[in-house]
């Protein structure tokens, strides 16, 4: 047995989600049985599975330091204030 | 890397912050058993539940409910094993482990499959009465549940769940405008499974309830039972039924109705296993997981 993790999209603006994991012999029966736990009421039109031992994850710490990073960002603060400023000058 | 707390306090906060556990965090010992021991009951009793659907397929009136009887049958244990999966990857039982356990008679499953469904009627009454109240706990949990793949697995739960209630409002309304045969049955069967059904959200949370302190659960139970009083009273009277509680009263003043007060020694004797199906249900569990084991055999044999 291996276990799963399955992937559902479901329409053509939509990305590909995870929806849970599962238990399979083979990959053909992993398809089978991501179809009848997951897909049963249209929640998707494509579907994904990967092989939990194929999964490559990047650790918390790796992926970490891209929420510290304010300089890729821009608020606008600035340059709403003058409008503001502006606007109300006008009014 | 795995997150984690100095010790349980730390953990505390960070739940108490809305914080969300995953299962590759190293959580605290306490709280990785009283969630995995919750989520097992609930794999247990979608697990139990559609075993009892399934008797009923045969038996089932008209091609359109059998059909539908399947489906919930297919739902019921696409539900507990989604739920297995969720359990087996928090680390404590494996998925077969938690099933031997299951049929050893070891671990819980809800109260309300620890009776026999004597008729047709009954399995409306399941259908609508208990299914509702699975589905108000289900939701009180889904709210505000801390651990995040029990969370994400109960959203498409409740949707189906929510499948089945509507399914069983639509067949309790076709048996009330039925013969008064068949609301005699559904009479009969409604004296049976309202009170089990009301003791399924359990007797009144205690103050230390580690369910609500660590935010899997965020209602407490005599709250939710209170909710389903007050809007299945009144339904059933609105379908012509007499619910059985013969200390039945309304307040005027609240708008409340009061079932008065509950015995609670049949809760605690399904708890034990003690319950008026439990062996023969168990023991139909057991056998089935028996008569299916060449075909497990088979699969690990084919695995690729």
């Amino acid at each position: 047995m291996a276990t799963y993790e399955v992937f559902l999209k479901k329409d053509g603006k939509d990305e590909f989600r995870h929806a849970g994991a599962l238990d399979a012999a083979n990959d053909e029966l992993a398809l089978v049985m991501a179809r009848e736990s997951y897909i049963r009421r249209a929640e998707g039109n494509k579907v994904w599975i990967v092989n939990r031992e194929n999964l490559i994850v990047g650790d918390d710490d790796f992926v970490g330091p891209n929420a510290d990073k304010p300089h890729r960002h821009h608020d606008g603060s600035a340059v709403a204030a003058r409008r503001k400023a502006i606007r109300e000058s006008d009014s | 890397m795995a997150r984690e707390w100095k010790d349980l306090a730390e953990f505390e906060a960070f739940l108490d912050d809305g914080g969300i556990v995953e299962v590759d965090d190293d959580m605290p010992d306490e709280y990785r058993n009283a969630v995995f021991t919750f989520i097992e009951m609930h794999a247990n009793s979608e697990y139990m539940g559609g075993l009892t659907e399934r008797d009923w397929i045969p038996k089932t009136p008209g091609l359109r409910h059998k059909m539908s009887v399947l489906a919930k049958t297919q739902d019921e244990i696409g539900h507990g094993h989604l739920l297995y999966m969720v359990a087996a990857d928090m680390g404590v039982k494996t998925r077969t482990e938690m099933l031997e356990d299951l049929m050893a008679g070891k671990s819980r499953f809800h109260n309300v499959f620890h009776y026999k469904a004597e008729t047709w009627g009954d399995q409306v009454a399941i259908a609508f009465l208990v299914d509702a109240a699975a589905l108000a706990s289900q939701q009180a949990v889904f709210k505000n549940c801390s651990y995040g793949p029990y969370r994400r697995i109960l959203k498409r739960i409740i949707s189906e769940e929510g499948f089945h209630m509507r399914l069983g409002e639509d067949r309790m309304m076709r048996i009330a405008q039925g013969t008064d045969t068949q609301k005699e049955i559904f009479q009969g069967a409604l004296d049976r499974w309202f009170w089990p059904a009301l003791q399924l959200f359990g007797p009144d949370s205690k103050p230390n309830d580690v369910l609500l302190k660590w935010h899997i659960k965020s209602e407490r139970n005599e709250v939710l039972r209170d909710k389903w009083v007050q809007k299945f009273v009144p339904m059933l009277q609105s379908y012509g039924f007499t619910v059985p509680a013969p200390d039945l009263t309304y307040d005027e003043e609240t708008k409340k109705w009061d079932v008065g007060p509950i015995d609670w020694e049949p809760l605690k004797k399904t708890l034990a296993q003690g319950g008026p199906d439990s062996a023969r249900r168990i023991g139909e569990a057991r056998s089935n997981w028996e008569r299916t084991a060449w075909a497990r055999q088979a699969l690990e044999a084919s695995t690729s």
